[in-house]
């Protein structure tokens, strides 16, 4: 009896594994993520457009991010143009910039290139599925203009660092045609990005935005300094030089509250950010991300309320800071440009720091001043398109359009009148003196902001810090290594590992094989 | 008693003996040794079987070993017992951090943590703080034995989750009879374990302060002569007014403190576990209690358990017996080594400083800090953080499991297990406002909780055919699944320290928030079917097919087949009564396991909601592209071949194990580099293959066997080579390893052991008389020209510049062999153990280099500075000293790189058990007295600075994945004294 039993429940037992086994897991091995979205459950909604754009301009703050021990992405931009040196060296990727015997596999030049491209990406992602969305046109046509600018302010930077480089306008996976890219002609980039420009000149932004968004001006000011550079090297489209005049002068006219600031001071003061003279930049905020300058301050000086810290790897290369002229106020100690003394622990005393460091990025209010403790909290933006630059733009590109006139002159006294120097009239300068004059102005102007090593690109020329002329770049000596520019610094490589995992991209740039 | 009767003498291990009589009145009866004590039984997956019938690869350790060493985690007890299974403890933080493989990598990406089965429930791999998981919080001394299953035709039945090796572990249990209490009880404390890397001191820190102050003239002439570098002459920052005090007039140091001394405390540790157990043929039960508090050797730094295990089994009717067991463990730490602000303050700490506090100046009473000293890198001393920073984890898990066993027929059996783990852990961090720039207090907590179940049904049929045909087989089902919740929310700027973590709404600034959840499943079929032919012919066949929700809808399955042999070769006829050889077993086995521990959701495409951006000074979420979908995703494989044997000699006085194997990983779950012009940069595919193979020896000896003394010895020495074969592309990958302070410092290439270090080749410094050749290199010295005694590298490629093409693989933290050397001695009531642990052929990257030694003035360096480079002293690898502003050189380096090889006095141990007459008379059955040293010395190359069994602090868990043998300042590990009691009755 017993025995019945046990084979009874045995064989119950049986049929409910079978069953189990067959039934029991029809859908145990779906999955779905609760935490995160899947590409088709999203994009239907005003707020999801909203929220897309915003990932772009996320993105665009890869300018900032780290690059290793003591360094920064914005070092590529700022190492090799010899102004500026280094007091640590720590990080090797860092020294080779400095020392220009940087390549493929230098950090920088693979971060540049996954930031990059990761801010075309999600541009696309909006240009892609925004416009399917049902919602307000005139905000939808906003947030179109929005990633076009970004893309464009992306390719440009692209173009401008490598040269040819992968033309992408649409969303990728694993299975697009595109995945594995060659290089597109420089020419092509270069119109993508006017005509992205161009369609956001037209897609009803405001004309400026202190929000910290993209603005009509801010369009027009890239799209002038775009014209600038397609004029210079390498594509040398001198037509281009009137268009960018035009873009400029647009913005020059119709200012608004568009204008200088009166003092340098109020260019890094972070309640003054998206306003006045700053037409676009970066958006930082402790809450998120606080300001990414901080390779600025001096090694381990008590200058802030941190105390003794700072890494010093960006600090002024001590000629250049000499080739400004006397009475600059831009070299005015804690008032233009420079520190050369500050308050212990960014509140004490004044002490000497010895030598030159950078003040244009230097949050007063977040690092204390005079009897003033710091906020501890550095919310300043990092600038990318001041007002000076477009001034600076239009005096260079309506002087290689047309001649000296006295509009383009007026520009450039503007700038230096901020300074405190004295400009020559119209009628003292010949369009080659215009010409260097203003190539000086943006190197002083405009140093430390990422954009010198540019100019020095595009115009095949360098500030020779100790005659106060300009060298051709290629043989210029830098003196923060001593190393002389080649050719081959015309462009950076593409990044090794990127190359070697898409073969269709070759063939690398000259002189880094 | 009749004369003529005969006397049997029989006792477990001893072969039977039978003496008549013969009218003695006294019989001396000599036991020999049983070759037949092969015939304990060994835990295999999902059943048992006898060692001799073993097919595989398994090591055990019984309750004996366990309790040679006190230990705070099973990690820590298991680790050098078993050849093959490698246990590093990588800090000597309480219960703290240890790694551990068997037989060596099998993945890059994936988990190389093995599988841990407790009472036949398996615990989910888990991914806690710390990299800890569910394994570590398991009271040890709950622990009977371990089974370690080591190749393919023993891992292959947990098929998906075998790759790693499975590790069984059962817990204590009743017995029918009388019942038992049992009672031990611990106390311990730490001092600072050996070799202890050196400082300077006041006096010595002065002399290198001030020479490389001087030298600056050298290094920088420009900036000398400008000025910039009057300020930081020493006689100036010596009369600033916060330090002057520490000066007399002549300006020397007036203190000189040892920091060690300060960071340290030798509180009493103590551990009491209680067990009460005992039943009847029917029932059986078993409770333990326990209560550990493990004090650490730096301040403030504990690990405090209070557990609780419950077990029962009845044999409810002749056909079932059910069973059950639940446990409950609560575990709370406070840890020092989560940032490296302690260990690292503790070496660069000023020596001249009076000690954690001011004692006069304007600063009297407040932290001395090295931020005080002017020009110094603004840190905060070693005391003030143990003294101000707290990271405490709380971790409570239920472990529960329910089974029955059900007899069908006298040869078929069904048992059904349901397990269920839970865990629960809580993270409270608070950095008060003392030790912040801005007197703001910072404050976080998270939790996370992680709950997995189990069912699995197994049949198990035995059938004997005759004396020549027996088998075995298996065939079940399994479902598991895993769900974990986390939440976190941190805030600054509190109005007053009270708080802590408990007030996180109470912060006015950076409030923060996160959420996230995961689930993913698992279901198996397995089977395994062993023969044995004439006792001597062993056969095993397993399967198992296991499905996984984290893959790709078309390749969620997938099928882990083994097959292995052994022939009993001693149970031929020609050896069966030879004299020397009493047990001789070959065996081989192949089979593949799998790996299926990547994040859930990999296949799928999915957005990021988590990016950031700032409009009107305030933060905007964002939604932007995250991950490439991959529908093809599937399982990473691992086929290991393995040819062993198991020797016996002179009776089995000798025994000997021996395995070679041969494991290759194909298929790896990489995340693999795609052309990042898609946004992406990579793309989660099944690609690459490693390989690893290795011997491994276990020898024991009964040296001694007498009644009164005997003496035994184990040793074991594994060796594994580990090669990456092939990887998604030719590119390296670069990003492992290291704690990020220097450039990259592993790289995983083809052809080379996974993570290898990686950097330059120092050949030593610039003599006066290479200036000129110095002077021809791209200077890599903050573009000053390089000098002589600046560091001189090796040039590979004869172009004067020093980049990456001048990097190449420059060691690996892989010892080529490793193992355990244990002496048993007892005699009469005394025993007494001595176990070596040693390992030979690991490198160690010592990175606290860059920071001790490549540079000086900033902190305090290690003593090693003071063999820098001068005119005098060109021979040597260290550069000259100076100001680091005037340029110094600081690289991942060959110089960095020292040989780890060591011999480690692991544990000594003396016991006393009380006789038994003195014990009855207590009413006890059992009193022992112990007392021990663990890691009491070291022997390593002079070269090495500290102890060689490291990996950094800092990194996330790729990082720590690949960087054993990587130096940055690891909470010290100790020397502990240990006396026990142990009560039985």
């Amino acid at each position: 009896m017993k025995i019945d039993i046990t084979k009874y429940i045995g064989k119950f037992y049986l049929c409910a594994l079978l069953l189990a086994s067959t039934v029991g897991c029809s859908d145990f091995l779906d999955e779905s993520d609760p935490s995160n979205l899947t590409p088709d459950s999203f994009y239907t909604t005003a707020k999801q457009a909203e929220s897309a754009i915003a990932a772009v301009y996320a993105d665009a703050r890869f300018v900032g991010n780290g690059a290793g021990i003591f360094s920064s992405n914005w070092q590529l931009l700022e190492a090799p143009t010899g102004t500026s040196t280094t007091q640590t060296a720590q990080n090797s990727d860092l020294n080779n910039l400095y020392s220009l015997s940087y390549d493929a596999n230098t950090l920088h030049v693979r971060n540049w290139w996954r930031g990059v491209y990761k801010v075309i990406a999600n541009a696309n992602l909006v240009l892609e599925n925004v416009p399917d969305i049902d919602m307000d046109e005139g905000q939808k046509n906003q947030i179109l203009g929005e990633a076009r600018f970004l893309r464009a302010w992306a390719y440009f930077y692209a173009v401008r660092l490598w040269g040819d480089v992968p033309l992408i306008t649409l969303p990728q996976s694993a299975t697009s045609e595109d995945f594995f890219p060659s290089r597109s002609p420089l020419k092509a980039v270069y119109d993508q990005i006017v005509a992205d420009l161009t369609a956001a000149e037209g897609a009803g932004l405001s004309w400026t935005d202190e929000s910290g968004r993209v603005s009509q001006s801010a369009v027009k000011s890239l799209l002038a300094k775009v014209y600038l550079t397609m004029a210079g090297n390498p594509l040398n489209e001198t037509a281009r030089y009137a268009d960018a005049a035009t873009k400029a002068k647009e913005v020059i006219d119709n200012a608004g509250p568009i204008d200088l600031f009166d003092t340098y001071r109020e260019i890094h003061d972070e309640s003054l950010g998206n306003t006045v003279e700053h037409i676009f930049s970066l958006q930082y905020n402790d809450e998120v991300a606080g300001n990414p300058m901080g390779n600025m301050f001096p090694n381990f000086q008590p200058v802030t309320y941190r105390g003794p810290s700072g890494t010093g790897s960006t600090v002024p290369e001590i000629e250049f800071y000499n080739s400004f002229e006397a009475g600059d106020q831009r070299t005015v100690d804690r008032e233009g440009w420079f520190y050369t003394s500050y308050y212990t622990n960014g509140d004490g005393e004044l002490f000497d720091l010895g030598a030159p460091y950078i003040f244009k990025h230097f949050n007063v209010t977040a690092n204390g001043t005079q009897g003033v403790p710091g906020t501890a909290k550095d919310n300043l933006n990092m600038p990318i398109i001041r007002f000076a630059e477009v001034l600076l733009i239009y005096a260079e590109a309506s002087n290689e359009a047309s001649g000296p006139t006295q509009d383009a002159v007026d520009a450039l006294t503007r700038i230096r009148d901020r300074a405190q120097l004295t400009t020559p009239t119209l009628g003292e300068f010949t369009q080659e003196s215009l010409r260097e004059a203003v190539w000086k102005e943006r190197w002083h102007e405009l140093c430390y902001e990422q954009i010198t090593w540019f100019d020095m690109v595009r115009l095949r020329k360098v500030l020779n810090s100790e005659t106060g002329g300009f060298d051709d770049f290629v043989g210029h000596i830098n003196l923060s290594s001593d190393q002389a520019l080649q050719e081959k610094h015309l462009l950076f490589p593409l990044p090794e590992q990127e190359m070697i995992n898409n073969p269709s991209l070759t063939p690398q740039n000259p002189g880094y094989n | 008693m009749d004369s003529n009767a005969t006397l049997v003498f029989s006792y477990i291990g001893y072969k039977t003996l039978e003496i008549p009589i013969n009218g003695r009145s006294v019989v001396n009866a000599q036991l020999e040794e049983d070759a037949s004590e092969l015939e304990e039984v060994v835990l295999i997956g999902y059943g048992s079987q006898r060692k001799s019938d073993l097919t595989g690869a398994v090591g055990q350790v019984d309750a004996d070993q366990l309790q040679e060493r006190p230990a705070t985690s099973l990690n820590q007890a298991l680790s050098g017992k078993i050849a093959g299974v490698q246990v590093n403890t990588n800090s000597g933080r309480p219960g703290g951090k240890s790694n551990i493989r068997v037989r060596g990598f099998s993945s890059i990406n994936s988990s190389n943590n093995p599988l841990y089965v407790v009472d036949g429930v398996q615990l989910p791999q888990g991914n806690q703080d710390q990299f800890s998981s569910a394994i570590d919080y398991l009271n040890p001394n709950d622990v009977v034995s371990i089974e370690v299953l080591k190749d393919a035709s023993s891992t292959a039945i947990y098929g998906a989750r075998g790759a790693n090796g499975v590790i069984l572990v059962t817990t204590k249990r009743g017995r029918a009879g009388q019942g038992r209490v049992t009672y031990d009880a611990e106390y311990s404390v730490n001092q600072f374990g050996p070799n202890r890397a050196k400082v300077l001191n006041a006096e010595q820190y002065a002399m290198i302060e001030q020479l490389s102050w001087e030298n600056t003239q050298k290094f920088d002439p420009e900036g000398w002569a400008a000025g910039e570098y009057a300020q930081y002459e020493p006689r100036l920052k010596r009369a600033n007014p916060n330090v002057a005090y520490l000066f007399d007039s002549d300006g020397k140091a007036i203190y000189d403190t040892d920091w060690s001394k300060e960071v340290v405390q030798h509180k009493l540790s103590q551990n009491h576990q209680l067990g009460f157990s005992g039943g009847n043929e029917r029932t059986t039960y078993a409770i333990s209690l326990g209560i550990r508090d493990a004090q650490g050797l730096l301040k403030n730094t504990y690990l405090k358990r209070y557990s609780g295990r419950f077990s029962v089994d009845d044999q409810i009717k002749s056909w079932l017996k059910i069973g059950g067991s639940l446990s409950y463990n609560n575990q709370t730490e406070n840890l020092a080594d989560t940032n490296d602000q302690v260990p690292r303050r503790m070496v660069e700490d000023y020596p001249f400083y009076p000690g954690p506090r001011h004692t006069g100046g304007p600063l009297e009473g407040l932290y001395a800090n090295n931020r005080d000293y002017p020009f110094a890198e603004g840190t905060r001393n070693s005391v003030n953080w143990l003294e101000n920073n707290e990271y405490i984890l709380n971790t409570q898990t239920t472990t529960g499991s329910f089974y029955t066993n059900l007899n069908i027929t006298k040869e078929l059996e069904m048992r059904t297990v349901i397990g269920a783990n839970v865990l629960t852990q809580e993270n409270n961090e608070f950095r008060n406002s003392v030790l912040d720039n801005n007197a703001v207090a910072r404050a976080s907590s998270s939790n996370e909780k992680q709950t997995f179940w189990s069912i699995e049904n197994y049949l198990t049929y035995n059938k004997k055919i005759n004396d020549n045909h027996s088998f075995t087989g298996l065939l079940g089902l399994s479902w598991q699944q895993s769900n974990s919740f986390y939440v976190n929310a941190a805030s600054r700027n509190f109005p007053t320290d009270y708080f802590k973590y408990n007030n996180l709404g109470a912060g006015s600034d950076n409030l923060s928030v996160g959420s996230n959840a995961t689930q993913h499943a698992l279901n198996s079929y397995f089977g395994r079917l062993n023969y044995n032919l004439m006792g001597k012919y062993l056969f095993t066949v397993t399967g198992r097919a296991d499905g996984s929700s984290k893959f790709g809808e078309n390749n969620k399955f997938s099928f882990f087949p083994s097959a292995a042999i052994a022939w009993r070769v001693s149970d031929e006829d020609f050896l069966v009564d030879n004299e020397l050889i009493s047990n001789l077993k070959l065996r081989t086995s192949y089979g593949v396991t799998g790996n299926s521990e990547i994040p859930p959701y990999s296949s799928l495409s999915l957005l990021s909601s988590n990016y950031q951006t700032i409009w009107n000074d305030s933060r905007i979420g964002g939604t932007g592209l995250n991950r490439l979908e991959n529908p093809d995703l599937k399982w990473e494989k691992t086929a290991q071949y393995d040819i062993g044997f198991e020797l016996g000699l002179l009776n089995n006085r000798i025994s000997m194990e021996a395995d070679y194997y041969y494991r290759k990983t194909t298929d790896m779950l990489l995340d693999a580099p795609v052309p990042q012009s898609s946004g992406y940069a990579t793309i989660r595919r099944n690609v690459g293959s490693m390989q690893n193979q290795g011997v491994e020896l276990g020898l024991s000896t009964k040296n001694i066997v007498t009644a009164d003394l005997s003496w035994n010895t184990t040793f074991n020495i594994s060796m594994n080579r580990n090669k990456v074969l092939s990887l998604a592309t030719p590119s390296d990958i670069f990003g492992v390893g290291g704690p990020g302070i220097t450039n990259e410092t592993s790289i995983i290439r083809v052809g080379e052991p996974v993570g290898a270090f990686w950097g330059l080749t120092r050949l030593g410094t610039w003599g006066t008389d290479e200036a000129a050749e110095a002077a021809k290199f791209v200077s890599y010295r903050n573009g000053l020209t390089i000098l002589p005694g600046d560091i001189k590298y090796k040039d590979f490629n004869g172009d004067y510049i020093i980049n990456d093409e001048d990097r190449s693989i420059i060691g690996n933290g892989y010892p080529t062999a490793w193992g355990t050397l244990t002496n048993y001695v007892s005699y009469k009531n005394l025993d007494f153990t001595l176990e070596l642990q040693y390992s030979w052929g690991n490198d160690v990257m010592d990175m606290n280099l860059h920071s001790s030694e490549d540079r000086q003035a900033l902190a305090n360096s290690y003593t090693t500075v003071l063999d820098a480079w001068t005119p005098d002293n060109q021979d040597t690898m260290i550069a000259q000293v100076r100001d680091t502003r005037a340029g110094y050189v600081t690289n991942v380096d060959s110089h960095w790189v020292k040989d780890g090889s060591f011999v480690r006095g692991r544990n000594i141990m003396l016991g006393y058990t009380f006789g038994q007459n003195l014990i009855e008379r207590m009413h006890l059955n059992k009193l022992r007295l112990y007392a021990s040293a663990q890691n009491f010395f070291l022997l390593v190359d002079d070269e090495l600075l500290g102890d060689p069994e490291v990996t950094p602090i800092r990194g996330g868990e790729g990082n720590n994945v690949f960087s054993q043998g990587m130096k940055w300042h690891e909470y010290p590990k100790s020397t502990t004294f240990v006396l026990g009691l142990q009560v039985g009755l």
